[in-house]
């Protein structure tokens, strides 16, 4: 096969990043739920993870029968995702508590097959990841996980030894270290990558089978020099999570460059190895303890860990305004708006209560060029 | 129909007026240098009580100040410091008044400064309230995990105040235990008292009291034709004790309670003559419009019989067991989960439905709390007619009184009133 450019790479990881369904089909699929599914034993059973995720054009009037209406649209859409059969046939679903709607979601997945024995709902599990920074979580969650393996085996037979776990995550934490150099493109000055197309190399990574997702991360890396410099205003992105370009790509729109953010469909899905230095030996500790440590997400966090976070991300890319972006029913990063203004460097404005997958263009234009006049009760 | 309403429960006005003693002395122990802690409702009270430490419960705090139209202060107070006004109002409230320049003119003289404050992460957003509590000077946040189960037993009720290791999950015990056990060290350090572990016991032991007294009267009132007490009086009558749970006062004050609804029953008192629908109560109560409830009684003769509030007073607390600490992790474990969770939640509800024969619920819908999709299925499959109604319980900024009532009313005259089985005028 001949080399692939980093153009190429580029144009087939954001094709991949569109996919709804599994194409696994020999698989046993498993869709995922949030950013604290260990992903790692999920491979290691030799079952397919495949992350669930909503999209703004999907009727979410089934799901908000079950869900109601006070909840965060993105999940509302997931679930209408699972009713409709959006992501093709799934052997079983793993919902993180990475976040209250996730939480709900599951609530709700597992009261459907309770309730409903016509249901198309295949089999829940959740895996309760915690995060406060004490040994009594990590214990509790190194149990949930241990819980997790003996669900896996249920589900596909397979109870997977150590060094099969050990294989998972050297590919796993493989694939971290190459979403890592590629999202240093973008955080270089000039910027060699979107903030649209770092959207899409996270979500292309279960979307396409590993060895050539990494062949495209490599080739895109090392052909760097050949894509286009992009000028324009340079952004953080904090406050809700992206799990569809839209946002990215109205903001983009207006000659910006997104160069960084921290969100769970973004960069904070790299920043932490499981065998990172210092992880313990045993590999379900290390997975334990990256997971619990991973984050600082807006649902998890606290109000200064999130802030400081922040501040540094806006500092290694080099960002001239921080901007949250705050959706509708996403309570959190409201609470983190105020602590993470008074700890940036640079001017930071924020749009609230915002669709799923939009922005509103007259709050956008104002965050842009008044960013010091907007606030989180507009 | 005869509009007579039954004394107000002299146990309900003793309470408040306990209360608001115990208010003002805790202003005055603030005065002399005393220290308090401000705890949200589902954390453990009783390690604070075995340090003698008094508390303040988030909850009841937001209650008054929502009574008493002191809601939209607070949340102004928050708003001026370029936090969200309207994010999680029954929590937020409470923090208005570590920004209130004028704070004896509050409600009840203001909430003081708490030394330590405590809550659980329940959702997203309830820690980052507490979190900028504790960015107070003086303050100490300490926060508990809010460990979930993949799987839950429906039923719940009877078996949980002895089997409890079983049904709330020794992982979950484990953890909490150990949060607790990091709660006393700090308090040892900050108090140089020394934790007592048979001082807990006896704490436990009321507790325990206080919640089987609870148990006798909510089963009388069930059983009870015509319903003698306002749901306003039971939820003061139990909540207010409830905040002073493991106190001699605590376990007296339902005992009081239940010696009181025994002598009504006895007596004949009702509510409404006559009682033309028992209905239910499910969600938090509507603090800005406790009216709703009498209104409902004296125009339509329909009684509130059953509130979460006597109910999980009954049926969440009780746990026996030798090892207090276990058994105290135990009772808060996914409390929670009992008033929101399906199926705990979902079977909880139709099972007090039956109890209490109910003829219809209204169920209050809230942003945060989780379960009413679940909760309307199960109580409509059970042959019980719903109406989910949707405001938020503290914060009465969007509540419009006349279209809530008259949703309430619409669905009580067409769906309840005309049933074959409730009495007619």
């Amino acid at each position: 096969m001949a080399p692939i450019t980093a153009a190429d790479a580029l144009h087939e990881i954001r094709a991949a990043a569109e996919r709804d369904a599994a194409t696994h089909a020999s698989d046993f699929v498993i869709g995922t739920v949030g950013q604290d599914v260990p992903l790692e034993l999920i491979h290691a059973a030799g079952a397919c993870a495949f992350r669930l995720r909503g999209n703004p054009e999907w009727d979410t009037a089934p799901a908000d029968r079950y869900l109601g209406r006070g909840l965060d649209p993105a999940t509302r859409s997931l679930l209408a995702g699972i009713l409709s059969g959006a992501f093709g046939p799934l052997d079983a679903i793993v919902v993180s508590s990475d976040c209250d709607a996730s939480q709900r979601l599951y609530y709700v997945l597992r009261e459907m097959r309770r309730v409903d024995p016509e249901t198309t709902v295949p089999p829940v599990h959740l895996v309760d990841v915690l995060h406060l920074p004490r040994a009594a979580s990590t214990r509790y969650t190194a149990a949930k996980l241990r819980e997790f393996l003996d669900v896996l085996e249920r589900w596909t037979g397979t109870r997977p030894d150590e060094a099969a776990i050990e294989h998972a995550v050297a590919e796993q934490d493989a694939t971290r270290a190459l979403q890592r150099a590629a999202m240093r493109l973008r955080s270089a000055v000039p910027a060699k990558m979107s903030g649209c197309d770092a959207l899409a190399v996270f979500a292309a990574a279960d979307r396409m089978p590993r060895p050539r997702y990494h062949e495209c991360l490599e080739a895109l890396v090392a052909g760097a020099a050949d894509l286009p410099a992009l000028s324009g205003r340079r952004i953080f992105l904090t406050g809700s999570n992206h799990d569809h370009h839209g946002v990215y790509r109205e903001i983009e729109a207006r000659g910006t460059v997104i160069v960084g953010e921290d969100h769970d469909h973004g960069e904070l899905l790299a920043e932490r190895d499981v065998r990172s230095p210092g992880a313990p030996a045993e590999v379900l500790e290390a997975i334990t303890l990256r997971y619990q440590h991973n984050g600082p997400t807006a649902q998890r966090a606290s109000i200064g860990a999130r802030a400081a976070h922040t501040a540094a991300g806006i500092r290694r890319t080099s960002a001239e305004l921080l901007l949250s972006y705050v959706r509708l029913m996403d309570e959190a990063p409201l609470w983190d708006f105020a602590a993470q203004r008074r700890e940036s460097p640079v001017p930071a404005g924020v749009v609230v209560r915002q669709p799923y997958g939009r922005i509103h263009r007259g709050d956008l234009d104002r965050a842009l060029t008044a960013p010091e006049a907007t606030g989180v009760n507009e | 129909m005869n509009k007579h309403r039954a004394d107000r429960l002299t146990a309900a006005g003793d309470a408040l007026a306990y209360q608001k003693r115990w208010f003002a002395e805790l202003h005055e122990h603030v005065a002399a240098g005393g220290r308090f802690a401000l705890v949200n409702a589902d954390t453990p009270h009783e390690i604070l009580r075995a340090f003698d430490i008094p508390y303040v419960v988030n909850q009841w705090w937001s209650s008054i100040a929502a009574s008493r139209s002191g809601a939209q202060r607070y949340l102004d107070l928050v708003a001026q410091e370029g936090l969200p006004r309207d994010s999680e109002q029954y929590n937020a409230i409470g923090l208005g008044s570590v920004f209130d320049p004028e704070p004896a003119t509050g409600p009840w003289g203001g909430l003081p400064k708490p030394f330590l404050v405590m809550s659980d992460i329940t959702g997203d957003v309830t820690r980052k309230v507490f979190d900028v509590w504790g960015e107070q000077e003086g303050i100490t946040c300490f926060e508990f995990e809010n460990s979930a189960e993949a799987e839950m037993e429906a039923e719940w009720w009877d078996d949980l105040p002895h089997d409890w290791e079983r049904l709330a999950g020794s992982d979950r015990i484990d953890l909490l235990v150990a949060e607790m056990q990091e709660l006393i060290a700090f308090l040892e350090k900050e108090t140089g008292t020394a934790f007592d572990r048979d001082k807990l016991a006896r704490i436990m032991k009321l507790g325990n009291e206080q919640a089987e007294w609870n148990r006798r009267t909510r089963d009388l009132l069930a059983q009870a034709r015509p319903c003698p007490v306002s749901v306003n009086d039971s939820i003061s009558a139990v909540m207010v004790p409830q905040w002073h749970r493991g106190s001699e006062w605590g376990r007296d004050a339902a005992k009081q309670l239940y010696l009181e609804v025994e002598s009504r029953i006895a007596a004949g008192s009702a509510l409404a003559t006559p009682e033309r629908a028992r209905l239910m109560w499910v969600g938090r109560g509507l603090w800005f419009d406790l009216g709703f409830y009498r209104h409902f009684e004296q125009e339509y003769g329909a009684v509130f019989v059953w509130s979460m509030y006597l109910a999980i007073a009954a049926d969440g607390y009780l746990r026996y067991g030798d090892d207090p600490l276990r058994a105290l992790a135990a009772r808060f474990v996914g409390f929670s989960e009992h008033l929101y969770v399906a199926p705990m939640s979902a079977e909880w509800y139709v099972h007090q439905a039956r109890q209490h024969g109910v003829d219809g619920v209204v169920h209050l819908v809230s942003d945060d709390p989780r379960g009413n999709w679940a909760t309307t299925r199960a109580l409509e499959a059970a042959g019980i007619p719903v109406i989910e109604v949707h405001a938020d319980n503290a914060d009465e900024s969007s509540y419009d009184v006349e279209v809530f009532r008259g949703r309430v009313a619409t669905w009580l005259t067409e769906s309840v009133l005309s049933s074959a089985n409730v009495e007619q005028p």
